[in-house]
């Protein structure tokens, strides 16, 4: 099939990490049940052995591709600039940060500065006021309905223990 | 039927009716519960079972089944406006959902979800209440070798997700796979591709795998858009006119409706099988048996139909197992079990005799539930479908929190949340690179339980591979999976002739 000259490269370098995490998982999949009994053994490398091979399958297309300048192996369709533009790397690290800090902070104040902070960042900076009133209002709600009304064991903070005692203790 | 149980199941019907202050609120609840991923109705039912308990064994049973039939509906909420299912059994309807709430018809999508919920669970009540004797046998001749050929009938949809680039299709089908074997082997219990993490040892747990393909992948993909509506499509007014419409168009399709709801209700009475294998299986059996498959994927109303009917069907059909044999068919009905146990209820055949009221009255409180369930919910549509208009720099951050704490939830360990990031960032290379997170999603869910019923009949036959050929019911089932796969081909390949005919 001839190629169409007009249209951009595939970028196969983002379409290989997918197959090469596969790979590299059922690798260390396999090893971690080598000495296993059969048991253990039998689905994996029935499912594994499978994924091994439409993997090959899929690098040694990848090659052709390669090899007639129909593809790249670049990156473009996974990482590019527009990620910093739309503020998709600051989104990626206040929800890793909110993930790290959820036990320590709570719920409620953590989502509230992950809600706010992650606002600000994809609104540019625009309208913090009405960013940081929603933020607290969700926050909030997130804490009466799930916390408050349905006990329910989400990971709790000062906020959390100071309200208990503030309706506790009248 | 005879006239005692016909007065019977009238009186009882007037009777769960008259409880409509009860069912409305719960209907609301369980909408709200069953959204959010990690708040299913078995786990909102375990947080409100002192209020339950302190009810009485009638208004306990009605608010525990109209919150399983709400949960079970508004599971399907999120997963057609936001693409992310409240619950595994949604894990199908944002196949053709959610490119209808991108293309503007999110109103009309849900209009066709509700209408399918509900007349495929009010459906499947009247069978089952009608059928239950004949139905409550199904999950004695479904041993583990059938059960193997039922998965498969799930898992080939993997094939049909693949049907764009067959090759990438696989790897993220066998992925799923391979991730749903982590954990230990249910013969010896040996450890398997855990990275030494105590929390995966029991296998993947499906809240934070759902959260993190579905929900946070997702949320770092539609920041790119202002709104989730495509430019193309515009933001429309909402108007009633959409529901309207899309209540005409599940109605055309009433027929679909019944069959994939039966589908739903037969899988449902299968103890141990649950609504996501009802919905995968309804959903590729819908497509093969299409004439138009390849609409399947781009909004096609038939591929929202056939899952919404088929997970409202397994709760009728949950119910089945556990009133006639005492045997819960899901988590949902083992709380219901604790709860009527409570109460002295005695579960069996003498159930019907000596408390006609309770059992006939849990398939009455479905009905009734979905019933009013119909006229509530369904003016909503216009107003939920607004949630593909909010900005997505608000949305994104919301979707995130609410559901990786969601993540948390079913087992309460941190660990979890993390597991739900590390899923999110999958999802997110397997979405901007062109695999499918759903077939993913199939193998995670899917795996696990393929692999038990294989080594079981393995284990039974003493690792002879021809038991999966031993049984009549399996061999039958084998040849409807294996017609289901060739059917389709032959039929497509039929109307493709046909097409070319006039051409020529």
């Amino acid at each position: 099939m001839p190629s169409d000259k007009s249209s951009a490269p595939r970028q196969i370098g983002g379409e290989l990490v997918i197959p090469v995490i596969a790979v590299a998982y059922t690798i260390y999949f396999f090893s971690s049940i080598w000495n296993s009994p059969w048991t253990a053994q039998v689905s994996a490398f029935l499912v594994g052995g499978i994924l091994l091979t439409v993997c090959a399958i899929f690098f040694l297309r990848s090659a052709i591709w390669l090899r007639r300048g129909q593809g790249t192996l670049g990156f473009g369709n996974l990482v590019t600039r527009d990620d910093i533009r739309t503020g998709r790397i600051g989104l990626f690290a206040t929800t890793v940060a909110y993930v790290v800090f959820i036990d320590r902070l709570g719920f409620t104040l953590t989502t509230f500065l992950f809600l706010a902070l992650s606002m600000l960042i994809l609104a540019k900076g625009r309208n913090p006021a009405f960013i940081l009133m929603i933020s607290a209002l969700m926050s909030l709600t997130g804490w009466a309905v799930f916390i408050w009304a349905f006990d329910t064991r989400f990971p709790r903070g000062w906020f959390e223990t100071t309200m208990n005692a503030v309706l506790t203790n009248g | 039927m005879d006239s005692s149980t016909a007065s019977i199941l009238a009186e009882v019907f007037l009777e769960t009716l008259s409880f409509w202050y009860v069912i409305i609120p719960t209907i609301f609840l369980g909408l709200i519960v069953g959204a959010i991923p990690g708040f299913s109705a078995a786990n909102t039912i375990i947080i409100l079972m002192p209020l339950t308990l302190a009810m009485d064994l009638q208004t306990g049973l009605i608010f525990m089944i109209s919150l399983y039939c709400s949960a079970r509906m508004g599971a399907g909420i999120p997963a057609i406006l936001v693409n992310i299912p409240g619950t595994a059994g949604a894990a199908a309807t944002p196949l053709d959902g959610y490119p209808m709430a991108k293309q503007g018809k999110g109103q009309q999508a849900l209009a066709i979800s509700f209408v399918a919920s509900c007349i495929g669970g009010l459906l499947t009540t009247l069978i089952a209440l009608a059928t239950m004797p004949i139905l409550a046998r199904v999950g004695f001749y479904m041993h583990s070798v059938e059960m193997i050929v039922v998965m498969l009938f799930g898992i080939s949809l993997i094939a049909s997700i693949a049907a764009q680039d067959m090759v990438k299709g696989l790897i993220a089908g066998f992925l799923g796979l391979m991730i749903g074997s982590i954990g230990t082997d249910v013969v010896y219990a040996t450890p398997r591709g855990t990275f030494g993490f105590l929390e995966l040892y029991d296998g993947v747990p499906l809240i934070p795998a759902l959260v993190g393909l579905f929900a946070v992948s997702e949320a770092f993909v539609i920041i790119e858009k202002r709104v989730i509506i495509s430019r193309e499509a515009g933001v429309n007014k909402a108007s009633w006119h959409a529901t309207f419409e899309g209540v005409s168009i599940a109605l055309k399709r009433w027929w679909h409706i019944v069959w994939t709801s039966i589908i739903g209700l037969v899988i449902g009475v299968i103890p141990g099988a649950g609504a996501s294998i009802a919905s995968f299986v309804a959903y590729q059996q819908s497509r093969s048996f299409s004439k138009t498959p390849e609409l399947y994927g781009t909004g096609h109303p038939e591929g929202l139909i056939a899952p919404e009917s088929a997970n409202n069907g397994v709760t009728s059909g949950t119910l089945v197992p556990l009133l006639v044999l005492g045997i819960p068919g899901g988590a949902t009905a083992a709380i219901m079990l604790v709860v009527m146990q409570f109460h002295g209820v005695s579960f069996g055949p003498s159930l019907f005799e000596n408390q006609p009221k309770v059992g006939y009255g849990m398939f009455m409180a479905m009905a009734v539930s979905y019933f009013i369930m119909f006229f509530t919910i369904l003016p909503l549509s216009r107003y939920m479908s607004g949630v593909t208009t909010i900005p997505t720099i608000y949305l994104a951050p919301m979707i995130i929190s609410f559901t990786l704490v969601g993540g948390f939830v079913p087992r309460e360990y941190m660990f979890d949340m993390y597991l739900a990031l590390a899923f999110g960032v999958l999802g997110y290379i397997a979405r901007r690179t062109g695999y499918h997170v759903a077939a993913i999603l199939i193998g995670v869910i899917l795996g696990p339980l393929l692999e038990k019923y294989f080594l079981w009949s393995l284990k039974k036959s003493d690792g002879d591979i021809m038991v999966l050929f031993s049984s009549t019911l399996g061999n039958i089932l084998w040849v409807a999976f294996a017609a289901s796969i060739i059917l389709p081909i032959v039929f497509g390949m039929r109307r493709k002739r046909r097409s070319e005919v006039p051409i020529q």
